[in-house]
């Protein structure tokens, strides 16, 4: 029975404002540049999502967390250094900082906007020392003092921050020269399939589309923000996980208890439940397996770069080889 | 056309969404299925109402499933 979610391989995000919320409309004409996303909507999703059944449900939907904080691991384990403190920036209850161990850190410091979220684990089990900063993973620093982390890493955070550039700026300001950014985001392929169906189900019922998904960065901005950003010794990767679920009503279920709801600002606040039926009907047309079942793509952009330093490895100067490339070749 | 997972998750659940969810994936397969082959063929070119009278049978499917105007 596929009741839940099965994921396999490598690749999550937003859905729809299912329920109408009440929040007033935000004024587009006197939103700042750089806001996309409405950050106090965000917030309230989040502490929703982690206080349902103290916890129980959010713990359930936290398998695309698990599987990206995993990969992040992975990187962070081939890091041959042992830190003192680590910042998780966006850390909800701590997705990344759960598979530390005392050979790796000593604590780390949870940072999130979501006072549900950061304490939905606060009497479960963390190998380090934990802390944790309630405080809008946006205005970083003001949250910590620059030149002062060690490492900061961020699991599926960063795709809700409307200033992207800045956020990174402010992530290496934050380091200490020599400091590790590992990090994790959504990239623009997430969701594509619930993506479609809504805007083909949306066009054919009313006649128009509506932001139904957040835009998303794509990998080629990314390795462009990181050094813009001013960080060294830039990585940057792919990776996808393809979820299935029995309908797309199990998948925005799960993506509304994960607390990834929509929050595009200008979003509508009420989908027709005609639409809805008609997208179901599409998606699974369009892109249904074998089995009855329908996939979903998270794209995840991985992100590894180091602040600058006088220690760090520098390339040689040009002409300064010794051996002729031609009798390696 | 009913896929066992979805037919699943008919359960005591009462929440209108819930009951739009199942009656849209499963007690509608085959209407839903024909609408979407609808638009499966004309999505290049998809305009309103480009599958109107599929989507009249799919539409009427369900609300008789709902026992109401939704």
């Amino acid at each position: 029975m596929l009741f839940h979610h099965q994921c396999f391989a490598r690749r999550l995000t937003r859905s729809l404002a299912v329920v109408s919320r009440s929040h007033p409309s935000p004024d587009l004409n006197s939103a700042g540049p750089f806001q996309i996303f409405d950050r106090e909507a965000k917030r309230m999703q989040k502490d929703r999502a982690a206080r349902k059944n103290h916890g129980a449900r959010s713990r359930t939907v936290d398998y695309v967390f698990d599987e990206v904080a995993e990969g992040l691991f992975v990187r962070f384990e081939d890091i041959k250094r042992k830190f003192d403190t680590l910042l998780e920036l966006g850390s909800g209850a701590g997705r990344f900082s759960k598979l530390l161990e005392t050979q790796h850190t000593r604590k780390s410091v949870l940072l999130d906007c979501s006072r549900e979220s950061l304490y939905r684990d606060e009497n479960r089990g963390f190998e380090v020392l934990i802390d944790r900063i309630n405080y809008d993973e946006e205005r970083l620093l003001e949250a910590v003092q620059p030149n002062s982390q060690e490492a900061i890493v961020s699991c599926l955070s960063l795709h809700w921050v409307n200033d992207l550039p800045g956020i990174l700026v402010q992530i290496k300001e934050a380091l200490k020269p020599d400091g590790l950014f590992l990090g994790a985001l959504l990239g623009g392929e997430t969701l594509f399939e619930l993506r479609t169906s809504l805007q083909l189900a949306q066009v054919d019922r009313e006649g128009g589309i509506s932001p139904h998904i957040s835009p998303m960065t794509d990998i080629r901005d990314m390795s462009n923000l990181m050094g813009r950003a001013g960080f060294n010794l830039i990585t940057v990767d792919l990776d996808e996980i393809t979820c299935g679920y029995p309908s797309m009503w199990e998948l925005m279920d799960d993506l509304r208890d994960m607390g990834e709801s929509n929050a595009v600002l200008g979003r509508p606040h009420f989908i027709h439940r005609d639409t809805l039926a008609a997208a179901s009907a599409i998606y699974k047309e369009m892109y249904g397996n074998e089995d009855g079942s329908i996939p979903a793509t998270f794209q995840v952009i991985y992100l590894i770069g180091w602040k600058p330093a006088a220690t760090q490895p520098k390339p040689l100067p040009r002409g300064s080889a010794k051996t002729n490339l031609k009798d390696i070749l | 056309m009913s896929s066992p997972a979805a037919a699943s998750t008919i359960t005591s659940s009462t929440s209108p969404l819930r009951r739009l969810a199942v009656h849209s994936t499963t007690t509608c397969a085959t209407q839903a299925s024909a609408y979407g082959k609808c638009i499966m063929a004309t999505y290049t070119d998809v305009r309103k109402d480009v599958c109107k009278d599929e989507f009249e049978k799919f539409g009427k499917c369900v609300r008789e499933a709902m026992k109401r105007k939704w």
